[in-house]
């Protein structure tokens, strides 16, 4: 019995996400210690922090998609404000029936998805600073399809994104767990085990009878999903428009996927997205009712507002050198990653 | 004996355009230039040309330090978070008096250093890729400014300062080439001039023979890290004497341009190729671009589109990788 229970424990410090849930739990732990077990289990607040976070835990669970197969997308976020600007401009501006244009958008959010696959996979650019320029493209094309920010979505529409079903589930985390149920399919298909073996090394990959460019353009179109259903969940949290939204989370998903112990590819599930999303959001929700706890307790303390970001950040970046603590064997894996990242080609792997 | 000749001419430029990258750049930058004159007749005049070079100048401050990154095979992305801060000590500390100009030279170059050091350590030694670890660190900086500052700096630079950064003798040639003499060769001296040139090119093209050849790579890595804060600090002085005053984020920009400018002048991203001269041809090359961008009065969501098409058109042209299949 013991002994069954040390290797499951084993068999669990050994996967990926391993790093990303201690960091989570860390996160959580300290959130319920500052914002008191009574207010912090209650339905609203599960709700509120669930629905309006699902844009970000979608884009970075695309982006560990992405990840797992060696390549990364910076304009993620950019990509979102898209999906959100046609959802809202196609039945505003061509009359389009409501829900054939949230569908117009959700391919919306593939087709771009595809262009920036193109562009790396079919040209075999370096992905990083492609998608930064894309991510130029993307911002032009969205003020000039929407100019300010505006537009409005149905009541019913936004009211059931923040409604919770039978009393305590809320809707937005239905979303996240038809992804995680689809992406679990998925896992199983063979298509799963070739998004490694992509990612790891693509020449061995091709070696063995794989197709990298096949498999990477399919990884891009199930990116190109999650981020369409993400931008739609952003449209109804925001329930209106704005084109130059969300283009941080480009970055920040890229941040959340090494918090959750992913690596440049090969290495790690969507649950290190998921994780790592999840360790972004309870920071910065911590640090916010922290500092609301301080400036209520200590009568007269004026506290400049930006304390709260600063010390936010630099809790992310601690969790970004705490990676390495809960994932010394995987340092090197994913420095090698990294740098076959760049360099292409197994000339450059050490 | 013509067709040979013609062969022959052929031969050279395709060798030209694929080998001889700063030259490349530099007749990039002279054709986006003859365009936006085409395009725009009005624009052909001195203060065009002052304000490209003036503003070619402050980016190859900046991209100093990026090469050297390059080169050894990271990236440094907190380039415009040092740029901003070191402007709001400049015009904080200054406040429109003189004689300030050395304590601030200081200042500036030891906190560009702090932060290189940072970078330096997490890259190098506990091993996180620069991507993510330079990011982070400058996002930490951007949120120091605003906690500094409380979202507002308040201070101008010195006059003396500001002249001698913005007068343009002639109207064209800008005071702070003397500046960029100094800067220049400076750069020029450290990466190809000195033993920490040579070394630094070997440790971009091959570590491990690097290392086993008794070369301190680790050394080397963090310290081009610290030169690329100290470059860009100094930078960030001579960009809020070039702004008059200074705002929070000033110069975010200047960090993705900085890289593009670094890439476009001839280094590659997997280290041990590139050179100085190759980056301040690649500022050149940015800077006529968003300055045609703006005389040809585009409206800002085009000139996004044109700058994000043109950096994957050169992309196209230059990085790609090798094909799987050989």
């Amino acid at each position: 019995m013991l002994e069954a229970c040390k290797r499951r424990w084993v068999s669990f410090r050994r996967q990926p996400a391993f790093t990303g849930f201690c960091l989570f739990l860390a996160a959580v732990a300290l959130n319920i210690i500052i914002q008191t077990p009574s207010k912090f289990f209650t339905v609203s607040n599960f709700r509120i922090l669930i629905s309006k976070n699902t844009p970000l835990i979608l884009t970075c669970m695309g982006q560990a998609v992405l990840m797992m197969c060696g390549l990364l997308d910076l304009s993620t976020g950019i990509q979102l404000a898209f999906v959100n600007v046609i959802a809202i401009m196609m039945p505003q501006e061509m009359g389009v029936p409501v829900a054939l244009g949230w569908f117009i958008a959700l391919l919306s959010g593939v087709v771009v998805s595809l262009f920036c696959g193109f562009c790396i996979v079919k040209l075999r650019l370096p992905s990083m600073l492609t998608t930064f320029s894309i991510t130029y493209i993307i911002k032009g094309v969205n003020v000039l399809i929407m100019s300010v920010p505006q537009g409005k979505v149905e009541r019913v529409i936004y009211r059931t994104y923040d409604s919770t079903l039978f009393g305590f589930f809320p809707f937005a985390a239905l979303v996240i767990l038809l992804v995680l149920l689809v992406w679990g399919y998925i896992k199983r298909t063979p298509f799963g085990k070739h998004i490694y073996a992509v990612g790891n090394n693509p020449r061995n990959a091709y070696a063995v009878g794989i197709d990298p460019e096949r498999v990477q353009m399919k990884a891009f179109i199930i990116k190109g999903f999650i981020v369409g259903l993400a931008g739609l969940c952003l449209t109804a949290s925001n329930a209106s428009g704005n084109p130059l939204q969300a283009e941080e989370y480009g970055i920040r998903s890229l941040s959340a996927c090494m918090l959750g112990g992913m690596n440049f590819g090969g290495w790690g599930t969507i649950s290190c997205g998921l994780f790592g999303a999840g360790f972004l959001v309870i920071v910065q929700n911590a640090v916010y009712y922290l500092f609301n706890f301080l400036t209520s307790a200590i009568p007269g303390l004026m506290i400049n507002p930006y304390w709260q970001n600063l010390v936010s950040d630099t809790i992310i970046f601690l969790g970004l050198l705490a990676t390495i603590i809960t994932a010394k064997a995987q340092r090197e894996t994913l420095k090698q990653g990294f740098i076959k990242q760049f360099k292409r080609g197994e000339k450059y792997v050490r | 004996m013509s067709d040979n000749r013609e062969k022959s001419m052929q031969m050279h430029l395709r060798h030209f355009a694929k080998y001889n990258r700063p030259g490349m750049a530099a007749v990039i930058a002279v054709g986006l230039l003859l365009i936006t004159v085409i395009l725009n007749p009005l624009s052909l005049n001195i203060n065009t040309f002052g304000s490209i070079l003036a503003q070619t100048i402050l980016l190859s401050f900046a991209a100093a330090g990026q090469t050297m990154v390059v080169i050894s095979g990271g990236v440094d992305l907190s380039v415009g978070a040092v740029m901003s801060m070191a402007a709001i000590i400049t015009t904080g500390i200054m406040q429109g008096r003189t004689g300030y100009f050395v304590p601030v030279l200081l200042c500036v170059a030891g906190m560009g250093a702090l932060v290189g050091l940072v970078n330096g350590v997490c890259a190098v030694k506990v091993g996180l890729p620069p991507i993510v670890i330079t990011l982070a660190v400058s996002n930490v900086v951007t949120r120091l400014q605003y906690v500094f500052t409380g979202g507002m700096p308040t201070g101008l630079v010195s006059e003396v300062f500001k002249v001698t950064v913005q007068y343009r003798v002639f109207g064209v040639i800008p005071a702070a080439l003397m500046y960029a003499v100094f800067i220049w060769t400076l750069a020029f001296f450290l990466m190809h001039g000195s033993r920490f040139g040579k070394q630094l090119y070997l440790t971009g093209n091959n570590e491990s023979a690097a290392r086993l050849n008794g070369i301190n790579t680790r050394r080397i890595r963090i310290l081009t890290f610290v030169l690329g804060g100290v470059f860009s600090g100094i930078a960030g002085m001579l960009g809020a004497g070039y702004m008059g005053m200074s705002q929070c984020q000033l110069f975010d920009t200047y960090a993705y341009n900085s890289l593009v400018a670094v890439i476009v002048g001839g280094s590659l991203f997997v280290g041990g190729v590139g050179s100085y001269i190759g980056s301040i041809a690649g500022s050149l090359v940015m800077i006529v671009l968003s300055n045609g961008l703006t005389v040809l009065d585009f409206s800002a969501p085009v000139r996004n589109i044109v700058l994000g098409c043109v950096m994957v058109i050169l992309l196209t042209f230059y990085n790609r990788a090798k094909p799987i299949r050989q």
